[in-house]
């Protein structure tokens, strides 16, 4: 079981199904939080994020991959792929985290306004809802040391 | 800067499902659908590629429990007095995403009053639910003897017969009825699961079980016969007394009213003159008695009275019709106009009189004289 802590978020992993690591310097986590709607005491209604626990059709979520670099020399050339589990419905970036290429068969990434999917009249403009695989590349090395995470909503179909 | 070029290898997918189809539904995924999220990454170190996975994140999909009740009948199910099993009809539709088994409890006491038009002033009795098992819409009575929805799928429907026995009462003029139905847990086909209690929301729970949460409507607005997410649903109908019975009766009485040998006291001698007084009365309110026809043998030894027949509201102080109608003796009523008519029969020595309407509460009397032998 491996549980990374980020420097500001605490990111608590849902369920861990224990796989086995790879060995290697960089460390990868992925959580997945849903959207909880908390009442303050001032009465108003605040959206906050709470790992998946109570999560039932049309809930809001995010699914969080956190990475850090354990080794002593930078890595370079990093992708994060993740697809998009079937039961989920990308919506878009999380924020304050960086847009992913997407793709809609897993082969053919690119930004989610330039992406087409087929349709019965041709080609057309993708919709959030068409893409089932997500990628970041990373322009920059991770520094020995340095972590850092990505993130995107969806929506439980 | 990047020195080798590097290729993600994409994992095949790494959602696992209960069933193919568990999110095909328009409830959504199926509860207890078990979702996993796996990331890959590759990266260079040093120029050598080198490849991870992240952990499996996972959850599973909780029992979202919404469904509805409906009246599947336009207005009041028009019944007769003493009518068995008469049947008002109910939809309940599975919004859940699972399959589910629902209690039926059918109630005619916990209505509020304006929900449904008019006045309930009746119950019915051996009010009962049944499941239209054969799916026909129509209540067969030796069919249709499930008496819960077992195992209803996601998004499916199914018609429910609330069943009483109308009593024979003549004040009963409406009952109304409800269906009151409660989310139960499925999965044992032919029994009928224990009703579902919400997972306190407060509680921290296990992410491998299957959190109930509900999510069902209020299905009755202001009224009080449900409340939202209570994983319970009503909804209204009733019974309506259309055509029923009256109370009818008869009163016969004699008076004599000469005898031709006192002024006052007659007595009931040979050439005295008796008149009968044939009173009909309608007992049952609002409801008319159409079509009211009275026959009367005259007695032994007495003589008809030609054109002594007359007939009216009754009279008072004795008098049977009070500024009643006189009817002619023969049987061609052609131009009578007022719903009244009477004739006598030489030949039978009958009287018969004949009333189109006797209205609820109302009373209309006929007399007709008879001369002693």
């Amino acid at each position: 079981m491996t549980r990374l802590l980020s420097g500001t978020a605490a990111i608590t992993i849902a369920t861990v199904a224990a796989p086995v690591l790879a060995a290697g310097p960089l460390q990868v986590s992925a959580s997945v939080m849903v959207e909880a709607k908390e009442r303050g005491t001032d009465g108003a209604v605040r959206v906050k994020l709470v790992p998946a626990s109570r999560v039932v059709p049309g809930d809001r979520m995010t699914l969080v991959v956190a990475y850090r670099n354990t080794g002593g020399q930078p890595l370079s050339n990093v992708v994060i792929a993740n697809p998009v589990p079937a039961a989920l419905m990308f919506q878009a970036a999380a924020p304050g985290s960086p847009a992913p290429e997407v793709s809609a068969d897993g082969k053919t990434f690119t930004t989610l306004s330039a992406l087409r999917v087929a349709g019965p009249a041709g080609p057309r403009a993708a919709k959030p809802a068409d893409v089932t695989h997500v990628r970041w590349r990373m322009t920059a090395p991770i520094a020995p040391g340095a972590e850092g995470r990505f993130a995107f909503n969806a929506v439980l179909k | 800067m990047f020195v080798k070029k590097t290729i993600a290898v994409l994992l095949a997918g790494t959602a696992t499902l209960a069933a193919d189809n568990a999110f095909a539904q328009s409830t959504g995924t199926a509860a207890g659908t078990s979702v996993d999220n796996t990331a890959s990454v590759t990266y260079t170190v040093n120029g050598v590629n080198q490849s991870t996975t992240s952990n499996t994140a996972s959850f599973v999909v909780d029992r979202k429990v919404n469904f509805t009740v409906v009246t599947d009948q336009t207005g009041f199910t028009q019944v007769t007095l003493g009518q068995q099993d008469a049947v008002t009809k109910f939809k309940v539709t599975n919004t859940t995403n699972g399959t589910q088994d629902f209690i039926l409890d059918p109630d005619q006491n916990n209505i509020g009053v304006g929900i449904l038009p008019g006045n309930d002033n009746f119950d019915v009795a051996s009010l009962r639910a049944f499941v239209d098992s054969n799916n026909n819409g129509v209540y067969d009575a030796n069919v249709d003897t499930q008496t819960f929805i077992d195992e209803l799928a996601p998004d499916a429907s199914v018609t429910v017969f609330v069943v009483g026995n109308v009593p024979s009462t003549q004040s009963a003029a409406i009952a109304w009825d409800s269906l009151h139905v409660i989310v139960a847990a499925g999965g044992t086909t032919g029994t009928r699961g224990s009703a579902l209690i919400a997972t306190d929301l407060n509680l921290a729970n296990a992410d491998n079980t299957v959190d109930i949460v509900f999510a069902d409507n209020d299905s009755d607005g202001a009224a009080i016969g449900d409340i939202a997410r209570n994983g319970e649903g009503r909804a209204y109908s009733g019974y309506e007394v259309g055509t029923r019975n009256v109370a009818l009766s008869v009163n016969k009485s004699a008076r004599v009213v000469a005898d031709g040998v006192n002024l006052a006291n007659f007595k009931a001698i040979p050439g005295a003159t008796v008149e009968y007084c044939l009173t009909v009365t309608n007992a049952t309110p609002l409801v008319a008695a159409s079509s009211v026809v009275l026959t009367d043998v005259i007695p032994a030894n007495t003589t008809y009275v030609p054109g002594s027949m007359a007939m009216g509201a009754p009279g008072t102080l004795g008098a049977c019709v009070a500024a009643g109608s006189t009817e002619d003796d023969d049987a061609d009523d052609g131009t009578e106009s007022d719903g009244l008519t009477a004739a006598f029969d030489g030949g039978s020595k009958t009287v018969s009189a004949r009333i189109t309407t006797v209205p609820g509460l109302g009373s209309v009397a006929t007399a007709f004289r008879v001369k002693i032998n």
